[in-house]
């Protein structure tokens, strides 16, 4: 029986073993969701010890708790408003330095701190030697040893941290920024307990330190206390330029104190990590070494896959056999087996190339090379106005623009996000290979290649000048800065990888399954009503997926509109069901010609007079570039939180495709390459 | 030798900060990061490109592009 | 003089991964040179590169050792991670055909024998493990947090 109840929040650096540790503690009891108005993942998960119910709120990895990205605010305005009983930094014991310096921030929070010092097998292995009780002495902060892939310490530290949470008021050990900046500290103080709804959320101490660092977040919050003028005029009685450096500083002075006599030789050697960074940023072998890391990641994803896809497939197939069996009612049994059934198939399908994706990304991200690969692509990224983090996700486009677009969550900076997943659904998914083959095959014979190869190339050129153009006017300003940490090289866990790779699965399934289903039963209601003045019955073999639907009929209304682009209402059809998966176009074309399955009759139909070479070239430039697939839009809705960039990207996609296919099948007429 | 801007710097050279220049969310991240007056820097590699750079400082490695070690003073050490 | 082996290895892997990464691009293009019945040498642009990638690593090394450079080593290192990993890549996707041909039987799999997914990448890879046995006190890295 549980009695008492606490919170407590993991803070700590990236890479320092965070998600490991949070593992440890909670095992399988945890779930994932998002932060209130952002898209940082939040991760909650619970631990009874010793008759006390512990929820562990596991923060977002920060190397400091400035303004400077979302994240860092999150897990500041967590530690503050929520106020959990305890919070734990997992710190790195081969990098104290810089980890303690997250550990200054966040005593000036207020919080109660435990440490867990993690991976101190790693420092100790090296020659270093961590004396903890000189640490606690120093810090008056609690330091427990973990090493989290092990599991060990984990019992120890949770001692701990409920000996902490039962302790009454604590002591507050701060770093001290010297005369001149203390007395401003003073200064603001004073003038800050006047504003009764800032002084009843925040430590006044943390506020005024905040606001001699310039902190955008806390400066905003400012401009409407009714204290305003008052510390503007503190505020403009320093050099802003100065203090913020001489706060760093004084923090790092702070740790550099203590150091020396916690640590014992805390060394830097030239290790098998510096070793393999030397051959992978090679000036001429960097590149293509990153290519080659991709390929072998891809052709697993894509190998490895498929067997499992196979057996998705056929779990459906049966199903849907079973539905057609059982349900006499001729519309519920097509509602159910060619709406529901396949359209959760359709998501299903997915499944396993996103999580082998995710998988080896996870793989990658853990032994420390995606850093590694921003670090290679950042320039030529940054010429087209993105950022070195965007480049992963955009080469996993061609294999899939689902995961691609969840994968832009390693982009810190959220305006560089957005760019990444707008412009990610021009680079060619493998959904759209089918309909090139077809096309090309029947209208370009031989020079079909360089018809397919044109097609991934204009996907690259128009992502490209998207990202500069969206640079340019709706998001404009340079890219984020490229502070990054380069993590040493570390072997993956098994389980780490596993664990990550489940919960991109999972959160695909509920999250982007809800408005992929929605989407596909609505197509399969407008394939299904019969068009006015049709007589057949709802859902009828005659109607379904045919022109004489309510689709058909749809057709005939958008048809003025494509007609310009030398496309009928068939192909108006076809291209409304891309809509939910970009490989229908050619199956319900063959329906609408038909011909039903028969991929070799139905070219021999386009070529004999349906299409000209010019339209079918046009047809593949518009699948190419429009709207992309239900699943894809349901990530971007997922993924930036908002309808209206979900619109634009599909408004933006399909009016450019339209313009492209206009151009071609125009100019092309006019010159007489149609004929 | 006298100061210079850390974009400059060769892989190999070893400097001392002097001061961190520039304005904003930037600079306060470089400095969060430990590039604070007095720190201790190796310039370790150049990206394929020539940019990013990779630098050794507090014990870790840590990468700015030039434009942001534009901004960054430091005394290089004469060995 | 340790490093001198690594250089003779190096020399070795490195040719004969820069070969037979320019025989799988060959073949892709359709020019016959007769080994690829011999050699299960599959054609493949994208794989061929990959291997003429990993030969021009420890080419690179070599090349480094020979000019006395200590941090050519590096390079051996890495062409043997490298071609760790694609050994493993293939030895996967022989994985992927089994599923196919046990647990999904297939039909396109039936004629499946595991020789038709063994290729120079699979099998190159040996070479690399008895390098990796040899050095591996070298191949220290911290298992991830």
């Amino acid at each position: 029986m549980t009695q008492n109840k606490i919170t407590i929040a993991l803070a700590g650096n990236p890479n320092v073993g965070k998600s490991t540790l949070f593992n440890a503690i909670t095992g399988a009891h945890q779930h994932v969701g998002n932060w209130a108005g952002v898209t940082v993942e939040k991760k909650i998960g619970t631990r009874t010890y010793h008759d006390t119910e512990i929820e562990v709120v596991d923060l977002p990895g920060t190397y400091s708790l400035t303004a400077y990205s979302v994240d860092e605010i999150v897990a500041r305005d967590y530690v503050v408003e929520d106020k959990p009983d305890v919070v734990v930094q997992i710190v790195d014991a081969t990098n104290l330095e810089r980890n303690l310096y997250l550990t200054t921030q966040l005593m000036e929070l207020g919080s109660r701190l435990v440490i867990a010092l993690n991976m101190w097998d790693v420092a100790e292995s090296r020659g270093d030697k961590i004396d903890t009780t000189k640490m606690e002495e120093f810090l008056e902060i609690p330091v427990v040893k973990t090493i989290g892939n092990k599991g060990e310490g984990i019992d120890g530290l949770l001692d701990e941290v409920l000996r902490e949470a039962g302790k009454g008021a604590h002591h507050e050990h701060e770093v001290s920024y010297g005369n001149e900046i203390e007395s401003k500290i003073i200064e603001l103080e004073r003038i800050l307990v006047n504003d009764d709804a800032l002084s009843a959320r925040y430590p006044l101490r943390w506020l005024a330190i905040k606001l001699l660092d310039g902190d955008e977040n806390i400066l905003e919050k400012i401009k409407v206390s009714p204290m305003a003028t008052q510390i503007d005029n503190v505020l403009n009685t320093i050099d802003r330029e100065d203090c913020e450096a001489s706060m760093a500083d004084k923090r790092y002075e702070a740790i550099n104190t203590v150091l020396p006599q916690v640590c014992e030789r805390c060394v830097k050697e030239v290790t098998f990590s510096d070793m393999i960074d030397h051959v992978v940023t090679n000036k001429y072998l960097g590149i293509p070494i990153f290519l080659s890391m991709m390929w072998a990641a891809f052709e697993v994803t894509f190998t490895f896959a498929t067997p499992f896809m196979g057996m998705i497939d056929m779990f459906f197939g049966w199903l849907a056999g079973v539905v057609a069996e059982n349900i006499t009612t001729i519309w519920l049994g097509s509602l159910l087996g060619d709406g529901i059934v396949a359209g959760v198939g359709a998501v299903m399908i997915f499944l396993p190339n996103i999580m082998l994706l995710f998988l080896m990304l996870s793989l990658l991200e853990d032994c420390g090379y995606m850093a590694r690969a921003a670090f290679i692509m950042d320039k030529l990224m940054y010429k087209i106005g993105l950022h070195g983090r965007s480049f992963i996700p955009l080469l996993m486009g061609f294999g899939c623009n689902v995961p691609a677009i969840m994968a832009t969550r390693t982009i810190e900076d959220e305006r560089d996000r957005l760019i990444t997943i707008l412009v990610n659904p021009f680079i060619s998914c493998g959904a759209r290979l089918p309909v090139y083959i077809l096309l090309a095959g029947a209208f370009f014979g031989r020079d079909a290649g360089s018809v397919i190869f044109g097609l991934y190339m204009l996907g690259i050129i128009v992502a490209i000048l998207s990202a500069k153009l969206i640079r340019g006017t709706l998001i404009k300003g340079k890219p984020a800065p490229f502070i990054m940490e380069l993590p040493p090289y570390r072997i993956p866990t098994v389980k780490g990888s596993a664990i990550h790779m489940w919960e991109k699965g999972s959160l695909y399934v509920k999250k982007a399954g809800t408005i992929i289903l929605a989407g596909v039963i609505l197509v399969w209601l407008f394939s299904a009503i019969p068009s006015p003045g049709v007589d057949a019955a709802f859902a009828s073999e005659e109607i379904l997926g045919t022109g004489d639907s309510l689709m058909g009929a749809l057709g005939h209304v958008i048809e003025p509109l494509v007609a310009p682009l030398g496309f009928d209402w068939r192909i108006a059809v076809a291209l409304v069901f891309g809509f939910v998966a970009k490989e229908i176009v050619i199956g319900s074309m063959g329906v609408l010609y038909g011909v039903g399955k028969d991929e070799d009759a139905l070219g021999d139909i386009l070529v004999a007079g349906a299409m000209t070479p010019l339209s079918a070239l046009g047809l593949m430039v518009f699948t190419l570039l429009y709207v992309p697939c239900i699943a894809t839009i349901g990530v971007i809705k997922k993924e930036t939180g908002s309808w209206k960039w979900t619109l634009f990207a599909a408004g933006y996609t399909t009016g450019l495709a339209w313009i492209a296919a206009f151009l071609i099948y125009q100019v092309g007429t006019y010159v007489g390459w149609g004929l | 030798m006298n100061e210079t801007t850390l974009n400059l710097l060769e892989p190999g050279s070893k400097a001392k900060v002097i001061q961190v220049k520039g304005r904003g969310k930037a600079r306060k991240r470089v400095l969060d990061m430990g590039m604070v007056p007095g720190a201790e820097i190796e310039v370790l590699r150049k990206a394929p490109f020539g940019d990013p750079i990779e630098f050794l400082v507090k014990g870790y490695r840590l990468s700015l592009r030039k434009t942001e070690a534009e901004h960054i003073m430091v005394q290089p050490h004469t060995e | 003089m340790a490093n001198k082996n690594k250089m003779f290895f190096a020399l070795a892997a490195g040719i004969l991964y820069v070969l037979f990464g320019c025989m799988q691009i060959v073949e892709q293009f359709g020019i016959k040179t007769g080994l690829a019945e011999l050699l299960l040498i599959p054609g493949d642009i994208f794989g061929g590169l990959c291997l003429v990638v990993i030969g021009a690593v420890f080419l690179y090394g070599a090349k480094e050792l020979n000019s006395g450079m200590n941090m050519g080593v590096s390079y051996v290192y890495v062409g043997i991670l490298m071609s760790l990993v694609f050994m493993a890549v293939y030895v996967l996707i022989i994985g992927a055909s089994l599923l196919e041909v046990y647990l999904i039987q297939n039909e396109d799999y039936l004629e499946w024998r595991i020789i038709d997914d063994i290729r120079p990448g699979l099998y190159l890879g040996f070479l690399s493990l008895a390098g990796y046995v040899a050095w591996r006190g070298r191949f220290s890295l911290p298992a991830a947090k």
